[in-house]
C-alpha cells in the first residue's frame, strides 16, 4: 500500500502528540532487548570498532556498518506487533 | 582473593566514562589530537579530557545552559502534552522536510534539518554553526570534530532532563546501569573479568551424596538455577542480621558463591545438610527423605531468615516481601457455592507449589468435570483416557468445580444452616516460578506406592485458563475466551525437573536443568551431564518448575 510522504507526516505527528510514539518506541526497546537482538547488534558494534580501531572509529561509522544488518535483523513477529499496535491506535483515533 | 563480580546488566559501550576492556587492561576511551581541528590550550595533551571537545567552549557562553534546557525539554525528551504537541508540528527538516531521517537541531540558531541528508552539515558550513543535537537521542554532534562528542556538562544537563521528562510519565523506564564510586574500586582492585560466552557453563556443579542426600542435592539444583534466586545472591543482597551462625540464607548465598566460582571439582554439602538438620528436624537422619518436602522445609526455613533481615517483623505473614515470596508465592482462590442460595465464599491462600494428581492414584481421575478447556491453549489436543496424560489435564482436573457431597454440608452465611456445595480452585495471583508437584507417592491407609504413570508436560506453559480471572469471564458468559496475543503474564517456560527413579522403598532424585535458552544438563549428585530436550520431556517427572517469561514492573 502506498503511503504517501504527507500522509506519513501526519501520522507521525499524531503519534508524537498523544505520546504514543514515546510508548511504542519503549515497547519497540523491549522487545529487542527480549529476543536478543541488541545483544546481536552490540557485538556487532564492538567487532566494527576492533577492525577500525578505537582511536579512529566514530559513531557514524558504526550507524553507516551496524544499519544494514540491524534492519535485517529485527525478527518478522516484533514488526507485526508494532504494526498492529500503530494500526490500533489509528484506528482509534480516526478524524 | 579474587572476587569476581559479575555484571548482570549492560553498559553502553561509547561514553566517555566508560573503561573499555582490552584483554585485561582497563584503558580510558580517548580522542585523539588530530582530528580536534584547534589547538589544545595546554599544547601536550592527547586525551580530551572530560571536558570534550574544544569547540564546546565557543557554546558555553552567556545563558547556554537554560538554552540548552529548552531544547531536550521542547524537543528532545517532550514530557508535557504541550510540548509534545509543539514537537510534532515544528520537528521537520528545514530543507526537505523530512521528520524522520535522523533529525537535528542546531544548537547555535533555530534550525531542524536531516542528518541522513546532510542537511544540517550544508547548515553548519554556511553559518559556521558547529554545533547540532540529535533529537532522537539528544547526543551532540561536532562539526569540527566530525563525530558525536561527550561534554560532562553537557550530559549532566541531558541526564537531568531525561529523568525530569520520565517523571511526568506514569510508569518505571530501564536506566542503564552505571558503577557507583566502590564499585568502582571493586572493579579496579580486582582485575579477573570472566566472560559470559553462550555456550558457557558456569554456574554448574556436581553435588557430592553424603548418604541418601540426593534429596536435598536435586533441590539445590533446582535452586542454584533460578534465574532471579541466583541474580539476588550475586548480587550481594542478603544482609545478615542473624546473630549465630545458623543462617541458611547466608549459607545460600555461600552455595551461589561456590557453584558460580568456576571451580569443576563437585561441591560437598556438608554446611547446608547441618543447617537443614538442625532447622527442619523432620529431615534429619541418613534415611531418605521426599525431595518434594525437603524444597517446602527449604523455602520455609529461607523464608523465615529472610524476614529477619527485611526490618519487617512477622505481622503479617502474608504481607512478608523478602525474596522468597518475591518469587516462589502464588496466590490460590477458594470458592464455595451454597447449591440453594448460589453465595459465594471466597478465601485467597498463599502457595510455593501445586500438587496435583494423577490417574491412577485411588481417587479417580478421570472424568474431568466440565468448565473451562486449557488443553488446546498449550497444544495439546484433548485427550479421553486413551491418550497420555498432560499436565494440562491435571491443572484442569486441579481447578475443577467439585461437588462436597451431602456428606460434607457447610454452614451457608445466605441461608443461615447447612446447605450442599461446591467447591473450586483457581489461580488468584500466579508467583514469578511456579513449582508443579506431581504426587507419585501414595500414603493411604491400605497402601503405600508410586504412581509411574507418564504425564507429559510441555516446555511453554500458559496458566490463562486457570486463572480466577478466566473463571470469571466465563461466568459471565464469556465463552470464548479471547486469548489476547500480547498479553504475555501467565506464560511460563520449564527450566528444571526433579525425576525420581525407583521405589517407594529405595530410589533416587535426579535432576534436569537448563541453562540460556534451551541447554539442558543432567545433575545426578556429582555427575553432569549434557541432556536433550527430548531427555527431559520424556521423563518421568516429579517436580516441575517453569519461570515467568516475562517479568513486569509492580
Amino acid at each position: 500500500m502506498y503511503v504517501d510522504l504527507k500522509m506519513r507526516a501526519t501520522i507521525n505527528q499524531k503519534l508524537t502528540e498523544m505520546g504514543e510514539r514515546e510508548r511504542l518506541k519503549e515497547l519497540l526497546r523491549a522487545k529487542l532487548t527480549e529476543c536478543g537482538w541488541k545483544d546481536q547488534m552490540k557485538a556487532h558494534c564492538k567487532e566494527v570498532i576492533k577492525e577500525k580501531g578505537l582511536e579512529h572509529v566514530t559513531v557514524e561509522d558504526l550507524v553507516v556498518e551496524i544499519t544494514p544488518k540491524g534492519r535485517a535483523l529485527v525478527p518478522d513477529s516484533v514488526k507485526k506487533e508494532l504494526l498492529q499496535r500503530i494500526r490500533m491506535f489509528l484506528a482509534q483515533h480516526a478524524t | 582473593f579474587t572476587a569476581i563480580l559479575i555484571i548482570l546488566k549492560p553498559m553502553s559501550v561509547l561514553r566517555q566514562a566508560d573503561v573499555a576492556c582490552r584483554g585485561n587492561q582497563p584503558i580510558p576511551v580517548q580522542y585523539p589530537k588530530e582530528r580536534s581541528g584547534l589547538p589544545d590550550s595546554t599544547g601536550s595533551a592527547t586525551t580530551m579530557g572530560p571536558t570534550g571537545c574544544p569547540h564546546v567552549h565557543t557554546y558555553k557562553v552567556d545563558n547556554w545552559k537554560q538554552n540548552l534546557r529548552v531544547i531536550y525539554q521542547c524537543f528532545v525528551w517532550s514530557g508535557s502534552a504541550e510540548t509534545r504537541k509543539r514537537k510534532a508540528k515544528s520537528c521537520a527538516c528545514h530543507m526537505c522536510g523530512s521528520h524522520l531521517s535522523r533529525l537535528h537541531s542546531c544548537l547555535h540558531c533555530v534550525y531542524f534539518a536531516c542528518f541522513s541528508k546532510k542537511h544540517i552539515h550544508d547548515h553548519a558550513k554556511s553559518k559556521r554553526h558547529s554545533l547540532a543535537i540529535d533529537l532522537l537521542y539528544g547526543g551532540i554532534y561536532c562539526f569540527g570534530c566530525q563525530d558525536y562528542i561527550y561534554d560532562k556538562d553537557i550530559e549532566q544537563i541531558a541526564k537531568e532532563e531525561q529523568r525530569k521528562a520520565w517523571k511526568m510519565k506514569a510508569g518505571e523506564r530501564f536506566l542503564t546501569w552505571e558503577p557507583n564510586k566502590r564499585e568502582l574500586e571493586l572493579l579496579r582492585h580486582n582485575p579477573k573479568r570472566r566472560r559470559i560466552t553462550s555456550n558457557c557453563t558456569i554456574g554448574l556443579r556436581g553435588l557430592i551424596n553424603l548418604g541418601n542426600t540426593c534429596f536435598m542435592n536435586c533441590i539445590v539444583q533446582a535452586l542454584t538455577h533460578t534465574p532471579l534466586l541466583r541474580d539476588f545472591f550475586l548480587s550481594d543482597r542478603h544482609k545478615c542480621e542473624m546473630q549465630s551462625n545458623s543462617c541458611l540464607v547466608c549459607e545460600m548465598s555461600q552455595l551461589f558463591q561456590e557453584f558460580y566460582s568456576g571451580h569443576r571439582s563437585p561441591h560437598i554439602p556438608f554446611r547446608l545438610l547441618h543447617l537443614v538438620w538442625t532447622h527442619a528436624r523432620h529431615l534429619a537422619g541418613y534415611e531418605q527423605q521426599d525431595a518434594h518436602e525437603f524444597l517446602i522445609a527449604a523455602l520455609d526455613v529461607l523464608h523465615k531468615h529472610c524476614k529477619d533481615d527485611n526490618g519487617k517483623k512477622a505481622n503479617n505473614p502474608n504481607h512478608c516481601n523478602c525474596i522468597i515470596d518475591q518469587i516462589f508465592t502464588g496466590g490460590l482462590q477458594s470458592d464455595v457455592t451454597c447449591q440453594v442460595c448460589l453465595g459465594v465464599s471466597t478465601t485467597i491462600d498463599p502457595f510455593w507449589d501445586i500438587s496435583l494428581d494423577l490417574p491412577g492414584s485411588s481417587t479417580p481421575f478421570w472424568p474431568l468435570s466440565p468448565g473451562g478447556d486449557g488443553s488446546a491453549l498449550n497444544g495439546e489436543t484433548h485427550t479421553s483416557s486413551s491418550g497420555a496424560t498432560t499436565l494440562t489435564d491435571c491443572l484442569r482436573r486441579f481447578t475443577r468445580p467439585e461437588h462436597l457431597g451431602s456428606g460434607a454440608k457447610i454452614k451457608c452465611s445466605g441461608c443461615h444452616s447447612y446447605q450442599e456445595s461446591t467447591k473450586q480452585l483457581t489461580m488468584k495471583k500466579l508467583p514469578i516460578v511456579a513449582c508443579f508437584h506431581l504426587k507419585r507417592f501414595e500414603h493411604s491407609a491400605k497402601l503405600r506406592r508410586k504412581i509411574t504413570t507418564y504425564v507429559s508436560f510441555p516446555l511453554e506453559l500458559d496458566m490463562t485458563p486457570f486463572m480466577a480471572s478466566s473463571k470469571e469471564s466465563r461466568m459471565n458468559g464469556q465463552y470464548q475466551q479471547t486469548t489476547d496475543p500480547f498479553n504475555n503474564d501467565n506464560k511460563y517456560s520449564l527450566f528444571a525437573v526433579v525425576n525420581h527413579q525407583g521405589t517407594l522403598e529405595s530410589g533416587h532424585y535426579t535432576t534436569f536443568i537448563r541453562q540460556h535458552k534451551d541447554q539442558w544438563f543432567k545433575c545426578d549428585d556429582a555427575i553432569i551431564t549434557k541432556a536433550t530436550i527430548k531427555d527431559v520431556l520424556d521423563s518421568e517427572g516429579y517436580l516441575l518448575f517453569y519461570h515467568k517469561q516475562f517479568l513486569e514492573y509492580e
